[in-house]
């Protein structure tokens, strides 16, 4: 019966450990909501802004990323309020341009003489990294594929691109091919990379995993994606001719002004200023130089080889 | 606590068990519900954290669009593929509601109540009827906040978890209890059991072995019941008291054992002590020969410790012959059961005296009727034989006395007409005359006849003497003085050391001086040119006794002729010197007067020592003469010298 002297303080304490714990475990940072107080949810109206477009050749992610800076300049510089907008496809951009939703339009120069169709304007150009104010396509494949060394090596092969609409990334290695001799039906398939954005990444991970024996890329891309692939092991087969890089266009009945303002803010980005040259080298230029329609001309040439104007006239038709 | 040591055994057991079983469940519970609630708490941190996280992330694109209509449906698609969503809303940078889930208007409170930083804040949402664990995700892109994600989780789910816990934990306790209350009682029942048999054995063992019953029926059958209300305790205590009972059962025994043990080993010691006291050699030897019991004069005798002889075998005691001899005998009495009862001389060497052992060997009986041992008891007998040989010699003295006696009665009487007749004839012739001469001669040795006769009459004791009171001093003193003369143209010298408390005896003074007479002419025969005699008399009142001593430094008596000296006719003097009937005259008279004559030759060095003995005197010879003293004299003596 001593033993009960020892055993219940034992219990006791026990019990009283297994407490403490079990509290440790309630103990929470508590807040009071009454949710009986309610309100209807109202969609907010967007601030009235210039609205900035980016063609969405990347996910809204890298496209904000990319431009966030230059329009948060292009704000402070001149002293207008600025939004990026969003849009989904290429064709979602052009609509958006025609009917007003998209001052500024950031296209490439396939999207762009589709765009100008409508009465939008060209009024300046970017310096592509390379420092050249043209780009390229470019033919890839892997280095270890032994039957593809030349452009003709193509034919009868399956070919990843990036977008029907894409210059670089499509049209223009088209193109190359058409001044080749060998059209779209020469091919085993010509398959365009899926989904929203990130296609120039997507057709070059199509080749080097093997899934397509070779890829049309924009001149560029490979430096891009040189931190998700070993682009030792992709070798580049052929290259186009330069065609003008992407432009700034503003919307038909854009007030000239505002314009005026925002391709003078644009001129004046130099990557002499290391602001600038940060604010550049996120948006993937090296500079923005003033352009016109016409430079344009040898875009709206190659579509002309392409067909694409016949596209383009049918897809007016359907719209009337 | 009485009431806890009341209890059956099997009740506590149950008890006990039923007390470890609830306890280590109460226990298990508390500590595993918070375990368990403490990481499904984490567990739904992470979980809301990460959805939250991922629909950051997925908002991204839709936010940048602003595409309502996705958010909302991706807002409504967290909560319907997660039962435990309550909400799920996105806010833009200004905190306002872009998708939710809630159809029936946005709670104004909710919207402010968590804010995110950088990071995914969690807190926990009070809404009065339940609580909910709530998450602010942001939304980053180029380190710029596009808005805000915000996840609530119920904990209903958890605690729904931790009761099922809870209720699993005690169903599995309340199964666990019931086998272990079965198990226990089956084993209670057993050990109850043997228990029962255990304390029925022992009652049973103080009944039957050690005494009386204990006063508890207890363990009797037909009080089983009844006897049980009596008892104050469980089982363990009614066997506790059965072994109380049997212990001091036993306690009485053992001191019982210890009373008997006090008087073995009283007797055991008494025994001992009679066996050692004994004179005799007492040894009990086994089986193997060897030595299992010794007494102390034995061990003595053997020169060593009765410890160091037990064990031993003869041989490793005495010499090789004795040793035969000795295991010879006992093997004898071992194969044979018959008892050895026999008289040894001992005699170490021929200068060493002779010693008489009466040997008695009796064979040990064990219960079974089997010779276990042999006891040896060995009693010196010397003294005996020595008093054996003197009766033989008195026995033989008294044969020649009498028929010594026999022939010169018949002799004296022709003697006597011999004699008168040579006188008659002297008378009838001339003195001169040749024939008278003749009859001289005649007359001469029939007078020596008749003194070898009366010397004869003297030894067999058919002489009549006459006893009065007489000074036994005197008597010494007389032929003394009578022969000193004599003694010292011997060139003899006679020295007196006379007691004087001059002890009167009852005796005949004729014959007593006939016996000094006697004794002193055979010392003065014994010493060859000079020498020197000492008569000494010692009075002894405690014996009633006289001692005379007639030392003399003469010759002696060779040991072992020394014994016969008393013989009638026994002389070491050339024929025609002596008749040899002197001492045994002298025997005669003392034995007459009731004492005792012994010769001891050589003489004791202590008396050799007080007499002026030349230097080239022999051994000598002491004759000691002891008579009893006067009755009345005796008594006389005492009152006069005052001693005892």
């Amino acid at each position: 019966m001593l033993k009960l002297k020892f055993l219940i303080p034992t219990v006791l304490l026990l019990l009283g450990i297994a407490l403490y714990l079990r509290g440790q475990g309630l103990d929470e940072n508590i807040v009071k909501v009454d949710m009986s107080v309610r309100e209807e949810i109202r969609v907010p109206e967007p601030e009235p802004a210039i609205t900035y477009a980016y063609l969405p050749q990347y996910s809204h992610k890298v496209s904000y990323q990319r431009h966030n800076k230059l329009i948060e300049y292009l704000s402070q510089e001149t002293g207008l309020s600025i939004r990026q907008v969003f849009p989904n496809t290429f064709e979602e951009h052009r609509r958006m341009v025609e009917k007003g939703d998209i001052d500024i339009s950031f296209s490439n120069p396939m999207t762009y003489i589709r765009i100008a169709n409508g009465g939008a304007a060209a009024f300046a150009r970017i310096i592509e990294p390379s420092g050249s104010p043209t780009f390229r396509g470019q033919i890839i494949a892997r280095r270890d594929n032994r039957f593809i060394h030349k452009t003709k090596d193509c034919i009868g092969k399956s070919w990843i691109a990036v977008d029907p609409l894409s210059a670089g990334g499509y049209l223009f290695v088209l193109g190359l091919f058409l001044d080749n001799g060998i059209t779209a039906a020469d091919f085993k398939e010509i398959a365009f990379a899926a989904g929203p954005g990130g296609k120039q990444e997507k057709a070059v991970l199509a080749v080097y995993a093997g899934k397509y024996d070779f890829a049309s890329i924009r001149e560029g891309t490979l430096d891009i994606v040189k931190d998700k692939v070993n682009i030792s092991k992709i070798k580049v087969i052929a290259e186009t001719k330069p065609y003008p890089s992407w432009v700034y266009a503003a919307r038909k009945d854009l007030d000239p002004n505002i314009k005026e303002l925002i391709a003078n803010a644009m001129f004046k980005l130099s990557m002499n200023d290391p602001e600038q040259a940060e604010i550049l080298k996120q948006a993937g230029i090296r500079g923005i130089i003033p352009a016109q329609d016409d430079d344009y001309n040898s875009i709206r040439t190659l579509a002309e080889e392409l067909g694409l104007n016949n596209y383009q006239k049918k897809e007016r038709r359907v719209k009337e | 606590m009485i009431f806890l040591s009341r209890l059956r055994f099997r009740t506590k057991i149950n008890l006990g068990l039923t007390l470890i079983v609830v306890f280590t469940a109460l226990i298990i519970a508390l500590f595993v519900t918070s375990m368990a609630s403490e990481a499904l708490v984490d567990q739904t941190r992470k979980r809301g954290k990460v959805l939250a996280g991922n629909l950051a992330l997925r908002a991204e694109d839709p936010l940048l669009s602003t595409d309502l209509l996705q958010l909302e449906s991706m807002v409504n698609e967290v909560k319907e593929a997660d039962d435990e969503i309550i909400y799920a809303f996105i806010l833009d940078d200004k905190e306002r509601v872009l998708a939710s889930t809630f159809r029936e208007g946005f709670p104004v409170q909710l919207r402010e109540a968590n804010s995110s930083g950088k990071q995914i804040n969690a807190i926990m949402i009070d809404t009065g009827s339940q609580k909910i664990y709530d998450f602010a995700a942001p939304i980053f892109i180029s380190e710029k906040n596009l808005g805000t994600v915000r996840i609530g989780l119920s904990r209903a789910g958890i605690q729904s978890v931790v009761q099922n816990l809870i209720f699993a934990i005690s169903a599995l306790t309340g199964a666990v209890l019931l086998v272990a209350v079965l198990a226990s009682t089956h084993f209670a029942r057993r050990m109850t059991f043997r228990l029962g048999t255990l304390q029925k054995h022992a009652v049973d063992i103080v009944r039957t072995h050690l005494g009386p019953e204990i006063s508890n029926e207890s363990t009797h059958e037909n009080n089983h019941n009844s006897s049980r209300k009596n008892l104050k305790g469980d089982e363990i205590q009614e066997l506790t008291e059965t072994f109380d009972a049997m212990a001091m059962n036993l306690e009485s025994h053992i001191e019982d054992l210890e009373i008997t043990e006090t008087n073995l080993t009283r007797q055991k010691e008494l025994l001992k002590t009679i066996i050692n006291v004994s004179p005799d050699y007492i040894s009990l030897i086994g089986p193997a020969y060897t030595y299992l019991a010794v007494n102390k004069p034995l061990a003595k005798h053997i020169g060593k410790t009765e410890e160091e002889i037990i064990g031993l075998k003869d041989e490793d005691l005495f010499s090789t012959h004795e040793a035969l001899v000795r295991t010879e005998e006992i093997r004898k009495v071992l194969n044979t059961g018959k008892i050895i009862n026999k008289e040894t001389r001992e005699q170490d060497d021929n200068y060493s005296t002779v010693r008489w052992f009466h040997t008695i060997r009796v064979p040990v009986y064990s219960e079974s009727s089997k010779i276990i041992g042999v006891l040896s008891t060995s009693r010196e007998i010397t003294e005996l034989k020595s008093y054996q040989a003197q009766l033989i010699q008195s026995q033989k003295m008294e044969s020649v006395g009498k028929l010594a006696g026999g022939v010169a009665h018949e002799i004296n009487t022709p003697l006597g007409i011999i004699l008168g007749y040579a006188q008659l004839l002297q008378d009838d012739i001339s003195p001169d005359d040749q024939i008278s001469k003749d009859l001289k001669i005649i007359e001469k040795q029939a007078r020596v006849c008749r003194k070898i006769v009366s010397d004869l009459l003297g030894f067999s004791r058919q002489t009549e003497s006459e006893k009065t009171e007489m000074c036994f001093n005197n008597s010494i003193l007389e032929v003394v003085q009578l022969v000193s003369h004599t003694f010292k143209l011997e060139h003899i010298e006679i020295s007196t050391k006379l007691d004087d408390r001059f002890p009167i005896i009852h005796g005949d003074p004729e014959k007593l001086k006939q016996v000094w007479l006697n004794l002193l002419s055979n010392a003065m025969e014994a010493i060859d040119d000079q020498g020197s005699i000492q008569i000494t008399t010692i009075l002894d009142i405690s014996t009633m006794t006289i001692t005379a001593l007639f030392a003399d430094t003469g010759h002696g008596v060779e040991p072992q002729k020394i014994g016969s000296i008393f013989d009638p006719f026994y002389s070491t003097k050339p024929v025609g010197k002596g008749t040899g009937l002197g001492l045994s005259v002298s025997f005669g008279i003392i034995k007459d007067h009731g004492g005792s004559i012994e010769a001891i030759s050589p003489l004791p060095k202590s008396i050799l020592a007080g007499m002026n003995a030349p230097d080239d005197t022999g051994p000598g010879t002491l004759f000691k003469v002891v008579l009893p003293l006067d009755a009345i004299s005796a008594v006389e003596q005492v009152m006069n010298t005052g001693s005892v």
